[in-house]
């Protein structure tokens, strides 16, 4: 196997975690899973794209301004939506139908600036791709975004867990989403650690959103592309643990395009726009078989908890 | 006469039609959620099942029926398709057994993905079971798109025209009348398994799954029958909408339909049928207005992408302030009182 096919997967994976860690994020403050994950990621990939067209800077330096927009869109989102329909007593359906109304709103308000972008710059806004540099080393090329996606993700992994272990936030964070309820009468504002895990879920999906047109092409539609992925990252992590969702991202990433690559050989032939139906596959088998994912499995519970809600046990 | 419309007939048959199509979706999305409580994100799934079943096989049967070759048959579909429809014309008692075998074929496969769809549906949770069902359904989609004997890839392929034997003048009319009134049949169907005692029993399967199953009520296999019809209506849904829109591409289900059903039911008002109707009546009507309008209206973008916005946004300001819908679920119809009691003096005497 050829080294650019695992860097390809580190790469899927890397993107995925930001994606997944996002998506786990939210789900574990009012248990809905946010159908508008994806466009989030589509927000960021439209930052990018106006950073490259518009400001004629390179992409990578719109990482900073897509966390703050996709997280202020995440937070909004939170605020004007789901939190007061959530406070109103709609069921968990309702949430998932209004987070399916907010993905289509989000679409279409993409869809328009994309027109618009096309209009004023003269450029096309839907199928774009961004050119990476590469780092040589020795004989072979190393894409620019292998490096930085990485150690983003690495430093996203360690700063997770020194936000959640070491400081007080993060221990009023796990002791709200733990325990809504204990959580506030002891003081902490349930609240805002709620808006404040919408707003880090939206701007970790808008940095994996300026990644995406590396590897793949761009419109509007590609938040929506990855957001199955997202889910099949997500719930086969448990959907209830961080860690469990980062190993789910790497697992489904490295299926994704280790699978591929083998199953677009003789003897299979798959064409690769079946791409795809793999991630379906994990997140259709999972479901059936281990629906409480692996987190539980191997016991990530004992390094972050969000694992067991009191509120809601059995079925899933 | 309607500002600004060019042919008002045609307007109004194209309207109707979909109507029709919109409206069995809604009510089977109805009697699924509305009555059972079983949140189908996976709508669309089923609507093309009937709809691929359509394009898949259609042509090639006829093809085979009159002992013609199908060779290469993606690349000609076009030539094959109005081939089949000029020997169509000619001959009405294959076309209407060739209709009557789609409808059956599209019920059968709705039905069938409902079945392997409750397979997990009456395992998983809510949350599980929509992220689910959303799933399945970009996978068909997928399958199709790339799966070249299925419906020709992206290609997309085209459908013979089953009432080509009835005059030009009132062939639409014709066509549009039949999916009216299947469209008005499965509705009377649908008021009236909601009425009967299983009718009840799905509500109390919905309102209470633990009291319904100390009742002895076998509550999984309640949900199973539900999806099965709803997905089976579904699927007939599919088989009109590709014999009138006569061409099926993958990429015209994406989940935007799943969507679009959701709002009507919402709209119009969940657990209660008069709302489908209004609801899906409110949604083709803006929809096939907007169709007509756009060309009047000059901006940098596509308008239809407002009506999304509009319509998204309505279906938030619905949740919020008006969960149950323009016309509210009534409680359910029991007998006059004077009539019970009349039953009882009878009984005495």
């Amino acid at each position: 196997m050829e080294p650019t096919v695992i860097i390809d997967a580190i790469i899927f994976g890397n993107l995925l975690v930001l994606l997944a860690v996002g998506l786990t994020l939210t789900y574990i403050t009012l248990r809905i899973p946010n159908f508008a994950h994806g466009d989030l990621a589509t927000i960021g990939a439209y930052v990018a794209y106006f950073t490259y067209v518009g400001l004629k800077l390179s992409p990578y330096l719109s990482v900073p301004m897509a966390f703050l927009i996709s997280g202020s869109v995440a937070l909004l989102s939170y605020l004007i939506i789901f939190k007061p329909l959530s406070s109103r007593g709609t069921s968990i359906v309702g949430l998932m139908i209004a987070s399916i109304a907010l993905d289509v709103v989000l679409r279409s308000i993409l869809h328009i600036y994309a027109d618009i972008l096309s209009e004023t710059y003269k450029v096309i806004s839907r199928g774009f791709i961004f050119r990476d540099s590469t780092i040589t080393i020795g004989t072979f090329d190393i894409p620019c975004l292998f490096v930085i996606s990485t150690v983003l993700s690495i430093c996203l992994i360690i700063s997770f867990y020194m936000l959640l272990t070491k400081t007080k936030f993060g221990i009023a964070m796990r002791a709200a989403i733990e325990n809504p309820s204990l959580a506030e009468t002891l003081g902490v504002d349930v609240n805002k650690v709620y808006a404040v895990s919408w707003f880090l879920a939206g701007g970790l999906a808008g940095i994996a959103g300026v990644f995406l047109p590396f590897r793949m092409t761009a419109g509007p539609e590609i938040g929506w592309f990855m957001l199955l992925r997202t889910f099949a990252s997500s719930i086969l992590g448990g959907f209830t643990s961080i860690y469990g969702a980062m190993l789910g991202g790497y697992i489904v990433g490295f299926a994704e395009v280790i699978g591929m690559y083998f199953l677009a050989k003789p003897p299979f032939n798959v064409p690769t726009a079946f791409r795809p139906a793999l991630s379906f596959i994990i997140l259709i088998v999972t479901l059936l078989l281990i629906p409480e994912g692996l987190a539980s499995k191997i016991r990530l519970r004992k390094i972050v908890m969000f694992s067991k809600n009191p509120r809601r046990g059995g079925k899933r | 006469m309607i500002v600004g419309i060019a042919d008002p007939l045609r307007f109004i048959l194209d309207l109707l039609a979909f109507f029709s199509i919109y409206l069995m979706l809604s009510i089977s999305l109805n009697l699924e959620y509305g009555y059972t409580g079983i949140p189908n994100f996976g709508k669309v799934l089923f609507f093309a099942g009937g709809a691929f079943i359509v394009g898949a096989t259609t042509t090639r049967l006829l093809l085979f029926l009159m002992g013609l070759s199908s060779k290469n048959y993606c690349n000609f579909n076009v030539l094959y398709a109005s081939e089949v429809t000029n020997q169509l014309a000619l001959n009405p008692a294959l076309s209407i057994t060739m209709f009557i075998v789609m409808l059956l074929a599209g019920a059968a496969v709705g039905g069938l993905l409902g079945y392997v769809a409750s397979y997990p549906a009456i395992r998983l949770r809510e949350t599980y079971l929509g992220i689910t069902l959303l799933a399945s359904g970009e996978l068909l989609r997928i399958v199709a798109r790339n799966y070249d004997p299925l419906i020709c890839g992206t290609l997309g392929v085209s459908v013979p025209d089953v009432f080509a034997w009835i005059p030009v003048s009132i062939k639409e009319a014709v066509q549009v009348a039949i999916m009216l009134a299947i469209a008005l049949l499965i509705w009377v169907f649908v008021e009236r398994l909601a009425r009967s005692p299983f009718g009840r029993l799905i509500r109390a399967v919905r309102d209470n799954e633990i009291a319904a199953e100390s009742y002895g009520k076998d509550v999984v296999k309640v949900r199973m029958k539900i999806l099965v019809i709803g997905s089976a209506i579904a699927g007939i849904a599919g088989v009109l909408y590709a014999l009138y829109v006569r061409s099926v591409h993958a990429d015209d289900f994406m989940p935007l339909r799943t969507f679009i059903v959701w709002v009507m039911v919402v709209l119009g008002g969940a657990g209660n049928n008069a709302g489908a109707v209004v609801g899906s009546f409110i949604y083709v009507l803006t929809e096939r207005l907007i169709m007509q309008y756009k060309h009047y209206i000059v901006v940098p973008f596509d308008v239809n992408y407002v009506s999304y916005i509009v319509f998204g946004a309505i279906l938030i300001l619905m949740l919020m302030f008006k969960p149950k819908g323009l016309l509210p679920e009534k409680p359910s119809k029991t007998l006059d009182f004077e009539k019970i009691i009349k039953r009882i003096e009878k009984r005495k005497s």
